[in-house]
């Protein structure tokens, strides 16, 4: 396995005294897609919203290159070079796809290189077709490549994705893994947190199934024809 | 029978205060934007600046501007980093609250500063000199009138290039819009809270200038009225947008504005009544602005 | 038998502070008592204006118009008919030719603070928010205009005077309790009980079958009929009073006081309107010089900046209150079923 990039240690997170994560162990290397997959409450977005500090972390260790980045704010933490894609896109509707993208470098470190914007361009055309249009105006599909897009002009190191095909049409769907699929050769690790149980594991070098915030299993890229094993692990 | 009070004097004045109202309505709304407060003690950082203009009235004008402005700055940079930030995320009563006794703290400060020389109100002088009158086409007019406007259009126009053409503007836009997903991005937002407390401070001190020259003799009260009035006008228009809110503001101070204008008969008296019958009419209809005309995707949030 | 005893305890506390506080008040010179005298008539009034802000958690700023209504109606109609006569010529013949005693009064503030209220509510009570905020107040600056200019129902821009001062330590204390007991009865019963729950979670309740725009009506109505009554017991305290005595000063002091005791609490509204008044009282006492174990003169002015700044640092420090927002209870005595507030998770 390759150098870790981000490790999750033990990590607990409560609210009031319901535990949502309990003691959550992975890792991601370098240049890798880890899925992250399970039903609805078992803990995959809080998961990654504590990788980015906006929910506190109640015990064990969140890693960027072996340093701890447990209880910085999520500003920093996105400026240290990690970027989330949130549920939902979250985009800016009444501001210009630009705007939008601009945003994105917020959370730039570098300050040289090539124009971030462009090479969001060139993996989204339409986005620079639009880019003087509204973000509202956008389709699902669209809107969910603006969202994709903005993480990615910060030039993270690790790019979380929360449920990136929710909502969208199967179409769009097929889109958002390829782009992953793209995403991927520029050596950007990805932790991605899905509900498309047998397009994460196909696509994800590995996928973890949560469940009650616990890791239940840890399914390859081998399993994805074994539907019945990936039944079985949401059911476990 | 506010037609009866339409002649040019009135209304120029009437919209001389919908411009000082406006400004006040976008320094209010800046801040609420971005931090979900609203600042009753608004009017105390413009009284504040009244009385630095008054104790520094023997100043030349410049100095005495400047003062100020640095001043009323100095005091809205203290008020986020002692009262603002320790109260960021508490419920909506308890930071109005809050902002009450800040009021009253710094009325009861002016008080005891001012009495110092045993009666209450100072007067600012410096630039009286605008409060003369010259003739436009025939019809009278004060020179602080058109410099309340002018002034008030030169400060949206600059606040708008701010807001829309810089990456610091980019940033205060979408920590209004969302505060969550632009901390996210890595948003630096305790720098875009501080950008926009310095901005409500200037336009404070603004406001400060203007309303000094219309109205030389400060009390601690000073403005204390007219923020109230603000703080319906914006809600009135919207408070959830820049442009919705300034617009609240302008409505609000044209119509009070009209009002005072109007000449003091049986029925004008109950005036009040029917602006502020007009203001619940409005927010039942309307509540969430007057001009929240839905969620136009074109619309900017200026 | 338990929920019995646990209400029982909640009740003492705000009654037995009330009580010492009544009783403190036959102790102190008669130049002090106004003091204390005026505390018990924040308590009433804070505690009214809790009835709908506390339960419901709508933030209003026209609470003190029912105040207003009720000083005035009470005092109007209580100055003798010989003094009116010469007076208050200008009131509708109803009015001017007719004066009643103490206790109708009392009811009658009550009954038109109520009736006033429900009728303003019945639109009011479907806003919410900031626009329910900003609408209660132009219902204030509604209320202060008409009964500042309307010379028929009162005495207008001049001030009403030689009413009968009626309020002393009796009235006060007991006037306090009803209004204490009036609001607990209100928050246990079940109308209370489904506003609260809206309160946390309108759009559940409303789930549950809890019709939140009546409920708030009916907070709103009782909440103005007690502050209608607490206006009365304000008049027959000063015996004298103008409009700006109820109006904007009033208004922050009183919604002041709530917040600093604490907003969701009866014993937070009592608390607040008595450590408020306690420490207005003191340091006003203290720009005339007083002796602490050493001699406290403060500089003459500086009562509000000390006040405003406890106020402050208390809302910064504790936000919730000094009582922490919860209810009286004897530390010790075991709760039935503790709560812990959760923080919503990430949408």
């Amino acid at each position: 396995m390759p150098e870790p990039v981000l490790e999750l240690q033990g990590l607990e997170v409560r609210y009031g005294s319901v535990p949502a994560v309990r003691g959550l162990s992975l890792e991601v290397g370098n240049g890798e897609i880890v899925g992250l997959i399970g039903p609805n409450g078992a803990g995959k977005s809080t998961t990654l919203h504590a990788i980015m500090g906006a929910v506190p972390a109640h015990a064990g260790d969140v890693r960027l290159h072996g340093r701890s980045i447990r209880g910085r704010p999520p500003e920093r933490i996105a400026r240290a070079g990690v970027a989330l894609v949130p549920e939902g896109r979250r985009i800016f509707s009444d501001f210009t796809v630009e705007e939008n993208l601009r945003l994105g470098l917020a959370g730039r470190r570098k300050r040289n290189g090539a124009d971030p914007l462009q090479q969001a361009y060139d993996l989204f055309p339409v986005l620079h077709e639009f880019r003087r249009r509204s973000a509202g105006a956008l389709s699902g599909g669209q809107q969910q490549q603006l969202a994709i897009g903005r993480a990615l002009v910060a030039e993270p190191e690790v790019l979380l994705l929360d449920e990136p095909s929710l909502g969208l049409a199967p179409m769009a769907v097929d889109a958002v893994f390829e782009a992953l699929r793209q995403i991927r050769e520029r050596e950007v690790t990805i932790l991605l947190v899905e509900q498309r149980a047998l397009h994460t594991v196909a696509l994800a070098d590995r996928t973890h199934v949560l469940a009650g915030g616990e890791l239940r299993l840890t399914l390859g890229p081998a399993d994805a024809a074994n539907k019945d094993k990936i039944i079985a692990a949401y059911l476990a | 029978m506010i037609v009866a009070a339409l002649d040019f004097q009135t209304v120029s004045d009437a919209v001389a205060t919908g411009a000082v109202y406006a400004l006040m309505a976008v320094g209010i709304g800046l801040v609420f934007g971005v931090l979900r407060l609203v600042n009753f003690s608004y009017g105390q950082l413009i009284m504040a600046g009244a009385y630095t203009l008054a104790f520094t009235s023997g100043w030349p004008v410049w100095a005495s501007v400047s003062t100020c402005f640095a001043v009323v700055i100095a005091i809205s940079l203290a008020m986020e980093l002692t009262v603002f930030r320790p109260l960021r995320g508490q419920s909506p009563a308890v930071m109005l609250v809050t902002t009450f006794a800040i009021a009253f703290l710094l009325q009861a400060v002016a008080l005891i500063v001012d009495l110092r020389n045993d009666f209450i109100g100072e007067v600012a002088t410096s630039i009286s000199a605008l409060n003369e009158a010259i003739t436009v086409g025939g019809v009278e007019i004060r020179k602080v009138t058109i410099v309340a406007i002018g002034a008030a259009i030169v400060a949206l126009v600059l606040l708008a290039l701010l807001l829309t053409r810089t990456t610091i503007g980019l940033h205060t836009r979408a920590a209004a819009a969302d505060f969550r997903t632009a901390r996210l991005l890595g948003v630096r937002v305790n720098r875009v809270i501080m950008f926009t407390v310095v901005l409500s401070g200037v336009l404070a001190a603004a406001v400060a200038v203007i309303l000094t020259v219309q109205v030389p003799l400060v009390s601690p009260d000073f403005a204390l009225h007219d923020t109230i009035i603000v703080l319906v006008g914006v809600v009135v228009g919207g408070l959830d947008r820049l442009w919705t809110a300034t617009l609240g503001g302008f409505a609000i101070g044209f119509a009070s504005g009209m009002i005072n204008g109007a000449l003091p008969t049986d029925n004008t008296v109950y005036l009040p009544s029917v602006l502020f019958g007009i203001v619940i009419l409005v927010l039942l209809l309307r509540p969430a602005g007057l001009f929240s005309w839905g969620r136009r995707a074109s619309a900017e949030r200026v | 038998m338990r929920r019995y005893v646990e209400g029982a305890v909640q009740l003492l506390g705000p009654v037995a502070l009330v009580v010492v506080v009544g009783i403190l008040s036959t102790t102190v010179s008669s130049a002090n008592r106004i003091y204390f005298l005026n505390a018990l008539v924040s308590v009433a009034m804070v505690v009214a204006i809790y009835v709908f802000v506390g339960n419901s958690g709508v933030l209003s700023f026209g609470q003190i118009s029912f105040v207003a209504v009720g000083a005035f109606a009470a005092g109007v109609m209580t100055v003798p008919l010989d003094s009116k006569k010469g007076v208050l010529t200008e009131l509708f013949p109803l009015l001017r030719d007719h004066s009643i005693g103490n206790i109708p009064s009392l009811l009658l503030a009550a009954g038109i603070g109520g009736l006033f209220a429900l009728v303003v509510g019945l639109p009011l009570m479907r806003l919410s928010g900031l626009a329910a905020g900003i609408a209660t107040f132009a219902l204030l600056e509604i209320t202060h205009n008409i009964l500042q200019q309307w010379t028929k129902i009162g005495p207008g821009a001049t001030t009403l005077s030689l009413v009968p001062q009626t309020t002393g330590a009796w009235q006060a204390t007991l006037g306090a309790l009803v209004a204490i007991a009036g609001a607990f009865a209100y928050q246990r019963s079940r109308l209370g009980r489904q506003l609260r729950a809206s309160r946390e979670d309108p759009a559940a309740a409303q789930g549950i079958g809890v019709d939140v725009h009546r409920q708030r009506l009916w907070a709103f109505t009782f909440s103005g009929a007690l502050a209608g009554f607490a206006g009365a017991l304000s008049v027959h305290l000063l015996g004298s009073i103008t409009t700006d005595q109820v109006y904007l000063e009033l208004t922050f002091l009183t919604l002041a006081m709530l917040v600093f005791g604490g907003l969701t609490s009866l014993w937070g509204a009592v608390v607040g309107a008595l450590a408020i008044s306690g420490l207005d009282s003191f340091l006003g006492q203290a720009e005339q010089g007083v002796h602490i174990g050493f001699k406290l003169d403060l500089p003459t002015g500086s009562r509000l900046v000390f006040l405003a700044a406890i106020m402050a640092l208390v809302l910064i420090l504790r936000p919730s209150g000094l009582t922490g927002g919860g209810e009286f209870r004897i530390p010790g005595l075991r709760r039935a079923g503790p709560r812990e507030e959760a923080p919503a998770p990430p949408a």
